[in-house]
């Protein structure tokens, strides 16, 4: 009786092991505000709260990866050609071909025949070389990572060749796999198709892949550590004697205990080299018609006072938005499934390349309080991207200054200890956006 | 064609080709590349010998990166094989957590042999089989030899 009980537990605990739900969304996502990192622990575990509240500072935007036990590796993949793309040479499109045809010496070194592995890394020279021969934002290379099939088999190429480096240096990698062998471990814990990347795994793969490519990796580690802000691992080009060498791109991959999703710092995101000229001309349209606007949308560059930056997140540019996605705004480089703004501001003489005549003038241009709040364009999260666009080019724009820094530092700022409706500037990306925007604006008429 | 589905048809016509002694491979819908029927002629050197077993071979929509799924359409006595409607093998690189993409369906052919031939006992689906074999090996074999001659016959 006993023993069947047991055994029965056993089954049962057996089947609660193997259990998982079936993984849902895209293979690889659209890039997306990370403060929905935030949220999404807004209610969770103390340790989650600090750490994600920290986190959308510095790495502004993610991608999620499709949790079906492969994310790890798709993360690095997809990340991996993202980078060559940003790069922007065809050359070293080639160079990475030919750099991972020549890595088919490790599978001779270790005996296994062209077939293995032949039909998976044709998928990976094979989108080498449509994406070096495309020019766009990206979304070639998206689509083709959410192609099941595609996406797998280069899954597959990269795992056998991070489980054909493992075993081609096993003093690098021996001691950290006992007490199995090197050939279990890569067996069981690389070439099965159903094992998610360990650490020594994605030190190899970068090893392989990422490093030779001129890359470096850097994991953040979200987990219940004690700290405030997330540990980073970094995966950095060494030379021979140990010294760092300067990388021309980073893969960011977030960790959170058995998974794997990709992050971006501001300064990652490719910025449209052509600027849609539309915008620029309601810059100057807004100011003119609009002399409120010059008491209250401020260009930030009070952002350089620590901390102020959240004070104004939405008001730098909350007359834009409603604008932006107007199907008649010629919009030329940005597609609209892209989440990556296309409005820069541009230098004031650029303006008058522009006839005002081309402005949209049946546009709704309504006081600011009647003015339609554009809550989410499609976006995710409180931020709408153009907020960070601001932040990311303030040092280079010189946009006319709305707002004086007087203002900010008087009692008339909530923020200020001595105003009325006092508000300590802690950052809730929910609340924030909507309520110190109409409190303030009511004031400032 | 997509890339999956090259490999479906590239490993059809090599085993049909160059077939492993004693089988036959064919597609009972030739149109639909996923589901195979292998007929296997029971390994001489084996209890099963003079028997012809109808094999079920169903590839899932994401192979190479999920196994195939083997069942014996045939009723055969085999500690491996359940011994249900559905005659199910799963063993070894047939699991989910050991396949490997780059394993070929011959070798999956192959194994399906050798485990008739060498049936592993330690790794059973049927208890009672596995235990008959292991402690009442003569009524294991002549069990064995009647269900082939009954179910896998001509």
């Amino acid at each position: 009786m006993d023993y069947n009980q047991s055994d029965e537990l056993a089954q049962l605990q057996k089947l609660s092991n193997e259990y998982s739900p079936e993984a849902e969304g895209p293979l690889v996502s659209e890039r997306i505000s990370s403060s929905a990192i935030t949220t999404e622990y807004a209610n969770g575990d103390p340790v989650y709260q600090i750490k994600t509240a920290a986190l959308p500072q510095k790495y502004s935007f993610y991608r999620t990866c499709r949790g079906d036990g492969h994310c790890g590796w798709r993360a690095v993949a997809f990340s991996y050609f993202e980078a060559l793309q940003k790069t922007g040479s065809k050359q070293k499109f080639f160079e990475e071909e030919t750099r991972l045809r020549s890595l088919a010496n490790l599978f001779l070194a270790l005996g296994h025949p062209e077939h293995v592995y032949e039909d998976f890394a044709e998928e990976t020279y094979s989108l080498l070389r449509t994406i070096a021969n495309t020019n766009d934002d990206g979304e070639t290379l998206l689509a083709t990572f959410n192609d099941y099939g595609t996406s797998m088999s280069i899954i597959t190429h990269i795992k056998l060749l991070t489980s054909a480096w493992i075993q081609t240096h096993p003093e690098q990698f021996a001691p950290y796999v006992v007490p199995q062998t090197i050939q279990e471990y890569c067996q069981r814990s690389i070439e099965a198709a159903n094992c998610e990347i360990e650490n020594v795994g994605l030190s190899a793969l970068a090893d392989v892949l990422v490093k030779p490519a001129g890359f470096a990796v850097e994991v953040l580690y979200l987990d219940r550590s004690p700290g405030e802000e997330v540990n980073t691992y970094r995966f950095d080009l060494t030379d021979q004697h140990g010294t760092v060498l300067p990388a021309s791109h980073t893969l960011r991959l977030l960790y959170r205990p058995g998974h794997y999703d990709i992050l971006y710092r501001p300064e990652d995101i490719p910025q449209p080299i052509e600027q849609p000229p539309v915008f620029v001309n309601l810059t100057s349209t807004m100011s003119e018609h609009r002399p409120d606007f010059h008491g209250m949308a401020g260009r930030d560059d009070n952002l350089a006072i620590p901390g102020m930056s959240f004070a104004f997140p939405h008001q730098t540019n909350w007359a834009f938005n409603p604008l932006y996605d107007l199907p008649s705004a010629p919009v030329p480089t940005v597609s609209q499934a892209v989440p990556v703004p296309a409005y820069v501001p541009l230098p004031v003489p650029h303006q008058e390349l522009l006839p005002p005549q081309s402005i949209p003038m049946e546009q709704p241009i309504s006081p600011p309080v009647s003015q339609p709040q554009p809550s989410s364009i499609g976006r995710n999260g409180p931020f709408r991207p153009c907020t960070y666009e601001f932040e990311i080019n303030h040092s280079s724009v010189s946009l006319p200054v709305f707002q004086t820094s007087q203002f900010k530092n008087s009692h008339f700022n909530v923020a200020h200890y001595n105003n009325p409706d006092f508000q300590p500037e802690a950052w809730n990306p929910n609340e924030e956006y909507k309520h110190t925007e109409r409190s303030r604006r009511n004031r400032s008429q | 064609m997509s890339a999956p589905t090259k490999r479906i048809v590239k490993e059809l016509t090599e085993i049909t080709q160059n077939p492993p002694a004693g089988c036959k491979v064919r597609l009972p819908d030739e149109s639909n590349i996923y589901n195979w029927e292998i007929l296997m002629d029971g390994p001489a050197d084996s209890v099963y010998a003079g028997g012809h077993f109808k094999i079920a071979l169903t590839l899932p929509h994401d192979y190479p990166f999920k196994p195939p799924s083997i069942n014996f359409r045939t009723k055969i006595y085999h500690p491996n094989i359940t011994n249900d409607d559905k005659g199910a093998m799963c063993l070894g690189m047939l699991r989910p957590d050991q396949w490997k993409p780059p394993n070929k369906l011959m070798a999956v052919i192959v194994l399906i042999q050798n485990l008739l031939s060498k049936p592993e006992p330690d790794d059973a689906v049927e208890q009672g089989i596995a235990d008959a074999m292991k402690n009442r090996r003569a009524e294991f074999e002549k069990t064995a030899r009647e269900w082939t001659g009954r179910y896998a016959g001509r």
